[in-house]
């Protein structure tokens, strides 16, 4: 049998559709908890990691700063609509609050982006760390719009239809659902524009694109914002879902927790981004309470369920440097290759240009 | 051979999520229907990480004396307790969780025990921006049942109050009663300046010095409120008045921070005059005993609703109860409100528990509104809650002294039944503390004029003037 790349597409496809059918029926499966914790998280860091692997996959740039923009967005959403508690609890309309929590953030993703846009690499790495370490310490020293302690009672002021989370888990599981669905097919709706594709041009041959007229640093500016754009939905969600926000929330820990999540998941494909954050949010979940954990505990060697975490996610890296989507393209691979296909063209080739 | 490679490097993946299928399918087995499931949540990591061992020792040592828990390892009460049963039920401790400090942490790992692991009853959180998202979590969760470790901030049982949170301890602001009134009578201060960390737990300590010390008529001429985690105190010790324009300097900095800042404050106008400095618990309690309390000898501190050297039959009880079941827990010093806070907590849900017969439903009308804890002496030895579910609870100011070759507490004085309303001060209505509330206000408190001499541990008969 042989595999070729539309037979490969057709089956992700039906795994895809597959997928979806599942979620879409989720209620009817899953308990409350996987509902309301596992999938809805999955959904809404995968929102998150698709604004990051968006950047990466498709304007060759590593942001981390995507999880200071989606604490941007929850901060102000908290500040906008809270009635009571800390910061500004200004009791606006929840969805005044909405509109404005998006339409902030994406002007800052365009300011932050302007600014980061002329570098490239290591230095562009840099420069977005530095915007994450500026919101978590704005957030966490200035108390006027959160201090430390951060902003609780965001979700009590949700509205209407979305509600509590935990008097509605499956009203917003299937708000981040549609979210998450939505965002994919703009990401890729986006992706075939006569914007995306320079903007991969961009990403391959910055020096060529520009000597061909196109204004590189506009092109990755407005990459940024538009990844700004799908971090600020994720940060609304976020706050819906947790109900609070905080500095440490959007700390260093979150942003490498989001890059895991996006490395997991693989840089080079949309997809990944939520089912890596599926496979990081159950590991961190089930590995704690496992009987593994509990094992090396009582013989004295683990102590801490955060090195078993640690150890599984180099396994996934090393196995798989370019995630779990790479391992995929390669198992495919494997069936081209025994059906007698050609060597299979390159991760880029086929994730990148190829795929649009 | 490389085409074995590839093989392996296509079953490993699969292999790593066959092993996260089995762990889920272990860690989700259904639950006994006559088992009661409760959960320790504590700090395992950050500034408090090291209070994991004797948050969790201080309650399962209640759950052995008053339930019959045996301790898998007397020196590690993480390792678990088994053969707890009250009221004919089994109680199960179905996780312990592992905050670090922060609200976020503590919210995840809060919903990790509630609903992952599907506990009923919480004993927990650690610290004080934890305790406010738990509380406003406890709120859409009504049917559970969350009983306050030991987290210092007001919020949880004032402002969020509900229903179903529980306190048996003071806030943070309870703890701090009575000093201002030793500084004002003992030290002749009349005005002071205020140094405290810029969240929750910060504002809420140095809110009951502040309202303490106002009370009585002293003043506050200024108060710097440096950020959590500050390194470098320079220019915060540069806002505060000189020695020469205040009588004295109340410091409410915690963690690394607080000989940070004393340093900060030598290095600008010299060596520190004990009489001069008054600390909150951070002065002597969570480690400080070592780091910063030699510095200070002689200082008045705050307390920590426990009470140090207290000869009572009773917190000699208490003291015996746990040193039966973990042996040296928290190098022995069970007065400190890490261990003692989580033992009340899990004996107020033993003694609940009991008087609903084991039904969860009834759990939390039958949570004790007293309870005859150690330290207490008030109102035959009982702590009482008030209407939002806080303990009323006795308070004990310290003094830093020199014991032999270390450095140890003294209690002072005695401060009967301190509320969380510090006598109507703070109210639901009025905002939480914070960098300028309370205001400095002259105001009669409950227990003003009534702080009585300890001497050695005594209670003695006469007051402090």
């Amino acid at each position: 049998m042989i595999l070729g790349m539309t037979t490969k597409q057709t089956v992700e496809r039906a795994i895809g559709m597959g997928a979806l059918v599942l979620v879409a029926i989720g209620p009817a499966l899953f308990d409350d908890y996987w509902l309301g914790f596992i999938l809805t998280q999955t959904f809404l860091i995968g929102i998150a990691a698709a604004s990051l692997i968006f950047l990466s996959a498709y304007g060759g740039m590593v942001s981390l700063a995507q999880v200071a923009l989606y604490g941007i967005a929850g901060f102000t959403l908290g500040n906008m609509v809270t009635t009571e508690g800390k910061g500004l609890h200004l009791g606006w309309d929840p969805w005044l609050g909405v509109v404005l929590a998006i339409a902030i953030t994406t002007f800052i993703g365009f300011v932050l982006g302007a600014v980061a846009s002329r570098s490239a690499g290591i230095y562009f790495l840099m420069i977005t760390l530095t915007y994450a370490v500026i919101a978590n310490y704005f957030f966490g020293q200035v108390t006027v719009v959160s201090g430390f302690s951060g902003i609780s009672g965001i979700d009590l002021r949700a509205p209407g239809f979305v509600g509590a989370d935990e008097e509605s888990p499956v009203r917003l599981y299937y708000v981040a659902l549609v979210v998450a669905v939505l965002v994919y097919l703009l990401i890729r709706f986006v992706l075939r524009t006569p914007f995306g594709l320079s903007l991969q041009g961009v990403r391959d041959e910055p020096v060529r694109m520009a000597s061909l007229g196109y204004t590189v640093p506009m092109h990755r500016t407005l990459a940024f914002t538009f990844a700004a754009f799908i971090a600020s939905l994720a940060g609304v969600l976020y706050v819906w879902w947790n109900g609070q926000i905080d500095p440490a929330t959007i700390g260093l820990q979150g942003t490498i927790d989001l890059l895991i999540v996006a490395v997991i998941g693989g840089l080079g494909r949309i997809e990944g981004a939520w089912l890596g954050a599926f496979v990081f949010i159950v590991i961190n979940n089930y590995v704690r309470d496992s009987w593994l954990t509990r094992f090396l505990d009582d013989v004295g060697i683990g102590g801490s369920f955060n090195t078993i975490i640690g150890v599984i996610f180099l396994v996934i890296v090393i196995v798989s440097p370019d995630g779990l989507m790479g391992a995929w393209g390669r198992f495919t691979g494997v069936f081209r290759r025994r059906g007698g296909g050609t060597e299979p063209p390159s991760e880029a080739a086929v994730e990148g240009i190829g795929r649009t | 051979m490389k085409g074995t490679m590839r093989r392996w490097k296509l079953l490993l993946p699969l292999a790593v999520i066959a092993a996260i299928a089995a762990t889920m399918a272990a860690g989700s087995l259904a639950a006994p229907a006559n088992e009661v499931r409760i959960a320790i949540m504590t700090d395992c990591k950050g500034a408090f990480g090291f209070g994991y061992e004797p948050d969790i020792g201080g309650a399962q040592a209640a759950l052995a004396k008053y339930a019959g828990g045996k301790a898998k390892n007397a020196k590690k009460p993480s390792a678990g307790m088994t053969g707890i049963k009250v009221a004919g039920k089994d109680v199960r401790i179905v996780g312990y969780g592992c905050g670090d400090d922060t609200a976020a942490t503590a919210l995840k790992e809060t919903r990790r025990l509630m609903e992952q692991l599907r506990a009923d009853v919480m004993i927990g959180p650690l610290s004080g921006d934890e305790a406010v998202a738990v509380a406003n979590y406890a709120k859409g969760k009504p049917t559970k049942t969350f009983i306050i470790g030991t987290a210092g901030s007001q919020d949880p049982t004032l402002q969020i109050a509900p229903k179903n949170v529980f306190r048996y301890h003071g806030d943070g602001a309870q703890w701090n009663a009575g000093i201002g009134e030793i500084a004002y009578k003992r030290l002749g201060w009349r005005n002071a300046a205020i140094m405290m960390d810029d969240y929750s737990f910060g504002w809420t300590s140095a809110a009951g010095i502040i309202a303490d010390f106002c009370a009585i008529g002293g003043k506050i001429t200024k108060r710097v409120f440096p950020p959590l985690n500050t390194t470098d105190y320079a220019t915060y010790v540069q806002q505060l008045p000189s020695p020469d324009n205040v009588d004295g300097y109340f410091w409410v900095v915690g963690g690394t921070g607080t000989s940070a800042s004393l340093k900060a404050f030598e290095q600008t106008y010299g060596r520190i005059d004990p009489k001069k400095h008054i600390g909150n618990l951070f002065f002597a309690f969570l480690g400080a005993d070592k780091t910063v309390a030699p510095k200070v000898v002689g200082s008045y501190i705050g307390g920590f609703g426990t009470g140090p050297g207290l000869k009572t039959t009773q917190a000699k009880a208490y003291e015996a109860s746990v040193a039966k079941v973990y042996p040296g827990l928290n190098g022995g010093n069970y007065a400190d409100g890490f261990v003692y806070n989580y033992y009340n907590a899990a004996w107020a849900f033993v003694q609940g528990l009991t008087k609903a017969g084991g039904q969860l439903s009834k759990l939390q009308a039958s949570l004790p509104r007293t309870l005859r804890s150690g330290y207490e002496v008030s109102d035959g030895g009982y702590v009482r809650l008030d209407r939002n579910r806080q303990a009323i609870q006795d308070q004990y100011p310290l003094q830093i002294v020199k014991s032999g070759d270390s450095i140890a507490t003294s209690i002072v004085g005695y401060v009967p039944n301190v509320d969380q309303t510090f006598s109507g001060l703070f109210k639901k209505s009025s905002p939480p503390p914070g960098r300028s509330q309370p205001p400095c206000k002259k105001q009669k408190l409950s227990w003003q004029g009534k702080i009585k001499v300890v001497r050695n541990g005594v209670i003695t008969n006469q007051v402090i003037k």
